[in-house]
């Protein structure tokens, strides 16, 4: 993992007890996370499956999945207008969830970060803890929040039927924010109030822990060496501790990156027209990725088992059927109309990608430091297996595009754990993974 | 020079694996020459003998120059410092083996290999029994140690602790070793907002009044004058109880305090709802208690015998709920068959509560199964009652027990019905309701006197006649009536949430005996949080989101006939407060004379506190420091309470709360303090923090005297189970059983209520060898067993037992059976779910009853070339053993594995003969898995007895041991063989040894 911002704590207390901030604090701030590359994370899912249409229906070209593996593949009608992004992204296939199969299979997107055994409840919390939040966990420190969790359905909707696909680390959903204006207001917004509580109870925090550090170290002191190395790991995690609660102290004053806004249509909504409010949602991200106020992002795009808005979409752009309907499509009207929602969904991410290369980072676009994943947790409806899983971005973290991959069947904790370690989360596991991914996108495995 | 990459891995390997104290290819120190050896002498071999050889056959590739595989010998000399040793192990097993040199290079003779290995053994004994330095030690509290320390010192229930990460598991399987523990900023985060919660939870406002939330539900056949008249629906697989059978209040409960009680909300305002299983949409406002709480069976129906559930005009009659495989698609996910479960939109958000049963045992019948009647002849007693169909009054001449035989008009042609038809018949004010497959229904005690005899069928051809007759005393079905009315249900009460799929129920606290059949209460306890919530947004507009669940049920052992449990209300109360404000907040503002907003009163708490929470006395510099945290809150905040709090939380992530810390002076061994005593023996025997009456000892300087006194009671108090569980989990590998995921098509019994108490077995028999200090050959053969219902159930013993999940001792004559070896959930733990496995259980085996562990795999072990799903086992095991870099590790473990292949990986006998012979790694033949358990009692017995000394030791002392002490335990345990080597012995031994009360 790389170093945590080395702050000098005196001289933070000293800068805050007068009227003035420390300001060479600021600077030293900068300088080191300026240093290093960001490393983002974005999932997207859509519910529901993809169109894999059936052969008898003769729109093969259709299918969401290319018709050839490895580099040659070509993209089908329904993934088009992602061509221009070929060298960026790859689609991965035979991926899935060992639980998947045994649980109920509309509870594929509560499980699709987490991979959790929904089949076996009874334990006192539900799910188990998401691949966004694990990034979290380990980028918040860089950033001003740890993680943005985004639905078409705000809230967490109610379990078996959830409105999120993130889960804290405790197993438990982490509720979503759908309204553009709200989620603007809260990132590039902060009022003044709540920046000043915000920043109490950080000082606050700051005191104990150092309270504790005294007293820990004066207990060190007369312990013997060999405890005393003991005691010093927990000196240094207390450390570790108050420098990452003064860094987020020390982002209450750091202005914001100055960005064009202009282009945002904050009065979108769900209820609006779907594309419109797609995209953004997606401006969002990519100005919060641009502005680096977070570098864990959760969106769900739409829900399974026809529940929310979204089902209705399909309808709003003119084809004939919901989208849960249409993902039970078995005829040809019906499964071609589903493969043109899923053409729908491949503009709005087109767009997204777009975004992400505009912006400019430190080393490279902010696409090529972000890992995008974007996939569903059932291939066609209700089949948890094969899960359509498509991998953007992330060239400065090591990952190689532009290629079909696929090698049996794969366990998505595998890939997840592929993932975290590109991001440099030295992750042992991750759920029920078995190893990492060798020999694909991703050459840090 | 060739590179061996087979060879440089194992040599690598072999480095790696070697424990500190538990050598695996070290000879025992009887093998060396036990006279005192030399160290000059040893010095002058090195320089003659062993210096030369090595410079001839080894430096030339483990040298500075090449140093293969990263192995350098040229820096070895005769001192063997402590971080040689592993190489010095790994070198030694190389020459012993004729594993090096490579096979292409110049071999030493004979008689050089064996002056090497001479000089290694003895070096190393040399440099083992070295007196290391002490430097006390510095343990942090496990997990679970934390979690129940916690609620000892706080008196909170509810676990905020699974932020934590879960402790590092050591080589022995513990997580309280020092060596494997870390620490991580995650971890400390996680400590200060546990301790932040915690307070927070704790202390209140004394003047504010709480809200408390009462309701309950009232059962009973149309107990309700006045039904809610909208039908009401709770989607799929749920079976709603009539509106009339059930009412809903909100009694105000009686209170020393004031307080609010909370109204329910009942206005709610829905966008989704259901029709059946479908989704409907459209806003709908409801406005009803009856569409915030519903009394419903859940899961799938059909029963064995009788109706699940039915309601009676006293209540709800259940029969015990049974377990399901809960598998999608295979079967029901939504718990047990038929559960009963009141579903709620509204409990409280934290906090204890109480939940009240009103039940009592049913005054039930025996239904009968098809063959299973007396054939009686007529008697006096006899009552025929014709046209029961309308009510009748039938005379019972005597008190007694009863058979009733219903008679249906084609019977008497067509002796067999043509399919089982439902009946219900009402005796008395007494219901029975079943299917009829034959005359003889049922069996029932009827007291004498006019008895109300009335049948409702909906058969095809109506039921003419109900004959009661009395069965004699010698009957053998009134023997069986007389066990069955015997019986007491066992009401459990569980809470969850509603889900589409899956059930989410957690059992609070154990099930209760109803013994009566009069109606009591009976209460159950626990902490809302602990339970799973809801976690629905606020604006929520699906009707079906964010329900919760209690379950009541007549808890199911293993479907021996028993009386049905009635339930005739269930009552919530929480949060639940004894005294306002609660004890958690009088713990910590304690009674004082100082005035209540005073530094001589903030001295008091916080001083009261610190030394509860550091398990000894605070220095008066512990305490200015956290004063000055108390002044500085203070002056910010402005707030007493708060200021209070902060300081708090400053003691609850101090290292003196996180760690068990013996502070050492000298690098020579000190007797450890009293204070630093009590704290050791008490996380050692209960896994928590010492109490008053061992902190008060220790205050006086007496804990050392009583030392012996305070261990048996420490074993004798309940909080002894926590050690039980603690231990025999972590020795044990009983966590493999929560983990392996049993195939449930082969092995249908093993169901999760099933798997639990199998879990329980090892534990609550460890237990009972302990407390009854027995003799350790019980670890292996025994002649008991330590079994509830479900358990004895498992092992076909359940008619030894009426002692539902309470775990008492069965004796059994069952040579197959008795012993850890023996248990199925162990046994079921070291397979894959599907086969058994003798790899894993020899090597648990070996590693964890005889402690001759055996290495590890190395890594990236290259999968069996060929298909070998056509061989047979043993075929499949030479397979395996012959593979390079297998074999060695493999000898010592795969005999002691193969005797276990009559067991299969539910932990059962086979059914089929299995060839269970095996030849153990010292020569020794045994044909089975009984005859392996008699030699581990008999022949070997001390090793048996040695490793449980061994891995109780390291448990203890949290470290992994030594090689003197490892030697010292194996000498020491030796005087404890002309008892028997009895348990509570050992654990004694432990206490009163070095090992333990030095530091």
């Amino acid at each position: 993992m790389p170093n945590p911002p080395r702050l000098d704590r005196r001289a933070f207390i000293r800068g805050t007890a007068g009227a003035t901030l420390a300001l060479p604090v600021l600077e030293a701030m900068g300088q080191e996370v300026a240093g290093q590359i960001p490393r983002r994370f974005c999932a997207l899912y859509t519910a529901n499956g993809m169109s894999l249409p059936k052969p008898e229906n003769e729109i093969t070209d259709w299918s969401w999945f290319p018709t050839t593996e490895g580099s040659d593949f070509e993209f089908g009608a329904s993934t088009m207008p992602l061509q221009p992004f070929r060298q960026h992204l790859s689609f991965l296939g035979g991926l899935y969830h060992p639980s998947g199969p045994k649980a109920d299979p509309h509870t594929c997107s509560d499980m699709w970060l987490t991979g959790a055994p929904l089949h076996d409840p009874g334990r006192d919390v539900y799910n188990s803890v998401g691949l966004d939040q694990i990034v979290a966990l380990h980028t918040r420190q860089y950033c001003r929040q740890p993680s943005l969790v985004l639905s078409i359905d705000a809230g967490v909707g109610f379990l078996s039927r959830t409105g999120t696909i993130s889960y804290n680390l405790e197993g438990k959903p982490v509720p979503a924010e759908n309204n553009p204006r709200r989620i603007f207001d809260r990132l590039f917004r902060a009022d003044r109030a709540s920046l000043e509580s915000q920043r109490q109870q950080l000082r606050r925090r700051i005191k104990l822990v150092d309270a504790v550090l005294e007293s820990a170290r004066s207990l060190s002191n007369r312990l013997g060496q060999s405890d005393r190395d003991r005691m010093d790991q927990y000196m240094t995690s207390l450390n570790e501790v108050e420098s990452r609660l003064i860094a987020s102290e020390k982002w209450v004053d750091v202005p914001l990156k100055a960005q064009d806004h202009s282009h945002l249509n904050l009065d979108a909504t769900p209820e609006g027209e779907p594309h419109e409010y797609y995209r953004n949602m997606f401006d969002l991200i990519a100005l919060a990725f641009d502005a680096d106020i977070t570098r864990s992002v959760a969106f769900m795009l739409n829900r399974e088992d026809g529940m929310g808005i979204s089902d209705t979409f399909p309808l709003k752009l003119g084809l004939s059927r919901t989208h849960h309907q249409l993902s039970h499509a078995g005829d040809r009207d019906g499964q071609l109309d589903f493969a043109r929602y899923d053409l729908f969904l491949s503009q709005q991410l087109s767009y997204f990608f777009s975004r992400l290369q505009q912006y400019r980072d430190v080393s490279g676009s902010v696409l090529d430091n972000s890992i995008v994943l974007y996939g569903s947790g059932a291939s066609t409806t209700h089949y948890p297996k094969n899960l359509p899983t498509l991998i953007a971005g992330g060239a400065n973290m090591g990952l190689r595009h532009g290629t079909y991959w696929r090698n049996g069947e794969t366990r998505m904790s595998n890939m997840f754990l592929s993932i975290l370690r590109s991001i440099g989360v030295e992750a042992d596991s991750f759920a029920d993974s078995t190893g990492s991914l060798s020999n694909s996108i991703f050459t840090i495995t | 020079m060739r590179f061996f990459p087979i060879r440089s891995m194992i040599l690598t390997l072999i480095l790696l694996i070697t424990v500190n104290g538990a050598p695996i290819c070290a000879q025992s120190p009887t093998d060396v020459a036990t006279h005192k050896i030399d160290d000059a002498v040893l010095a002058s071999q090195f320089r003659k003998t062993v210096a030369p050889l090595l410079k001839k056959f080894c430096i030339d590739c483990h040298g500075a120059d090449h140093a293969e595989s990263g192995i350098r010998i040229d820096v070895l000399d005769d001192s063997l410092p402590d971080r040689h040793l592993r190489l010095w192990m790994g070198i030694r097993k190389q020459i012993a083996e004729l594993a090096m040199p490579p096979e292409d290079e110049t071999q030493p003779t004979p008689q050089q290999r064996e002056q090497l290995l001479q000089w290694i053994d003895q070096a190393l004994h040399v440099a083992r029994t070295r007196p290391t330095e002490n430097h006390g030690s510095v343990r942090r509290l496990t997990v679970s140690q934390y979690r129940n320390t916690l609620r000892d010192l706080l008196g909170l229930e509810e676990d905020l602790t699974d932020v934590l990460p879960p402790d590092a598991v050591s080589k022995d399987g513990f997580t309280n070793n020092s060596q494997a523990m870390v620490l991580s900023p995650l971890q400390v985060e996680a400590y200060f907002s546990i301790a932040e919660q915690a307070l927070d939870r704790c202390i209140v406002d004394p003047d504010s009044r709480p809200a408390i939330q009462t309701f309950r539900v009232d059962l009973g056949r149309n107990i309700n004058p006045e039904p809610f008249p909208e039908k009401l629906i709770l989607g799929a697989n749920n079976h709603l109880l009539p509106n009339a059978d059930f009412i809903v209040s909100q009694p105000v409960p009686s209170k020393t305090f004031d307080f609010h009680p909370s109204q329910m909300r009942t206005k709610y305002r829905f966008h989704e709802g259901y029709q059946g299983n479908a989704t409907v949409r459209g806003w709908r406002d409801y406005d009803s208690i009856y569409h915030a709480v519903f009394a419903c069976m859940r899961g799938k129906k059909g029963y064995p015998k009788g109706n699940a559930y039915e309601t009676v005009p006293g209540g709800l009659l259940l029969r015990p709920a049974i377990p399901s495989a809960e598998l999608f698609g295979t079967e029901s996910t939504y718990g047990p068959h038929a559960n009963f479960k009141i579903s709620v939109r509204e409990l409280p958000t934290h906090g204890n509560f109480r939940i009240t049963v009103r039940a009592a045992k049913y005054n039930d019948g025996l239904l009968l199964d098809r063959g299973q009647e007396a054939k009686l002849k007529a008697n006096a007693d006899a009552v025929t009652v014709q046209n029961p169909t309308e009510p009748q009054i039938a005379e019972i001449v005597s008190a007694g027990i009863y058979q009733v035989s219903v008679h249906v008009d084609s019977v008497e042609d067509a002796p067999e019905p043509k399919k089982p038809r439902p009946l219900l018949i009402q005796l008395g004010d007494r219901e029975f309701s079943g299917s009829l497959q034959q005359p003889a229904f049922l069996v029932v005690r009827l007291p004498a006197g006019p008895l109300k005899v009335h049948v409702q069928d909906g058969g095809p051809t109506p039921v003419t006649t109900v004959a009661l007759t009395r069965l004699p005393e010698t009957a053998n079905l009134a023997d069986r009536f007389l066990t069955f009315e015997r019986r007491q249900p066992r009401v459990g009460v569980h809470i969850g949430l509603r889900r589409d799929c899956g059930s989410t129920l957690s059992q609070v606290e154990m099930p209760q005996t109803v013994a009566s059949s009069q109606l009591s209460d009976f209460i159950f306890r626990g902490d809302i949080n602990n339970f799973a919530s809801p976690d629905v947004q606020k604006d929520n507009d699906n009707y079906l989101a964010g329900i919760r669940e209690i379950g009541v049920r007549s808890e199911y052992t293993d479907g021996r006939d028993m009386p049905r449990l009635l339930i005739r209300s269930v009552e919530f109360e929480g949060p639940y407060y004894e005294t306002w404000p609660p004890k958690t907040h009088h713990s910590i503002f304690i009674e004082s004379d100082h005035n209540h907003e005073s530094e001589e009163y903030a001295r008091d708490v916080i001083g009261s506190f610190a030394e509860r929470a550091f398990r000894r006395p605070v220095t008066a510099a512990e305490l200015t420091s956290l004063l000055d945290v108390w002044r500085d809150s203070l002056t910010a905040t402005g707030d007493f309470r708060q200021s209070i709090r902060d300081a708090l939380v400053v003691v609850l992530t101090s290292p003196q709360f996180l760690f068990l810390i013996e502070h050492s002076h000298t690098p020579e061994p000190e007797d450890l303090s009293d204070d630093e005593l009590a704290s050791k023996l008490s996380y050692f025997l209960w896994n928590t923090r010492p109490d008053d009456r061992l902190l008060s000892l220790a205050a006086k300087g007496q804990l050392r005297e009583s030392l012996a006194a305070e261990t048996k009671r420490l074993i004798e108090d309940p909080r002894f189970e926590q050690f039980a569980a603690e231990f025999t989990s972590q020795w044990l590998s009983l966590d493999k059983l929560d983990v392996v995921e049993s195939d449930r098509d082969l092995y249908p019994r093993l169901t999760r209520e099933t798997k639990r108490e199998l879990r329980r077995e090892p534990v609550r028999y460890l237990q009972h060898l302990i407390r009854n200090n027995l003799p350790a050959h019980n670890l292996v053969q025994s002649d008991f067993l330590l079994a509830n219902e479900v358990v004895a159930a498992y092992y076909d013993m359940a008619d030894r037992t009426e002692n539902g999940f309470e775990f008492v001792r069965l004796p059994h004559d069952n040579p197959s059976l008795g012993g850890l070896l023996t248990q199925a959930g162990i046994l079921a733990g070291l397979s894959d779910g599907r086969e058994s496995n003798p790899v894993k259980r020899g090597a648990w085996l070996a590693r964890r009853i005889i402690a001759e562990p055996p290495a590890d795999p190395p890594p990236n072990v290259p999968a069996l070339d060929e298909d070998t799903t056509a061989l047979s086992l043993r075929e499949r095991l030479e397979r395996h053993r012959n593979q390079k870099g297998c074999v060695k590790c493999h000898e010592g473990i795969d005999p002691w594995g193969v005797p276990f292949e009559q067991f299969d990986a539910g932990g059962r006998l086979k059914n089929l003969p299995v060839d269970a012979t095996s030849t153990l790694p010292d020569g020794t033949k045994v044909s089975d898995l009984q005859e392996l358990r008699h030699y581990l009692a008999s022949d070997r017995i001390d090793q048996v007895a040695f490793s449980f000394l061994k891995h109780l030791a390291s448990y203890a002392v949290g470290d992994t041991l030594t090689y003197n002490e490892v030697e010292m335990l194996r000498a020491r345990g030796l005087q404890l063989k002309s008892r028997g080597y009895r348990m509570q012995d050992m654990v004694r031994l432990v206490v009163e040894s070095e090992l333990f009360l030095k530091k």
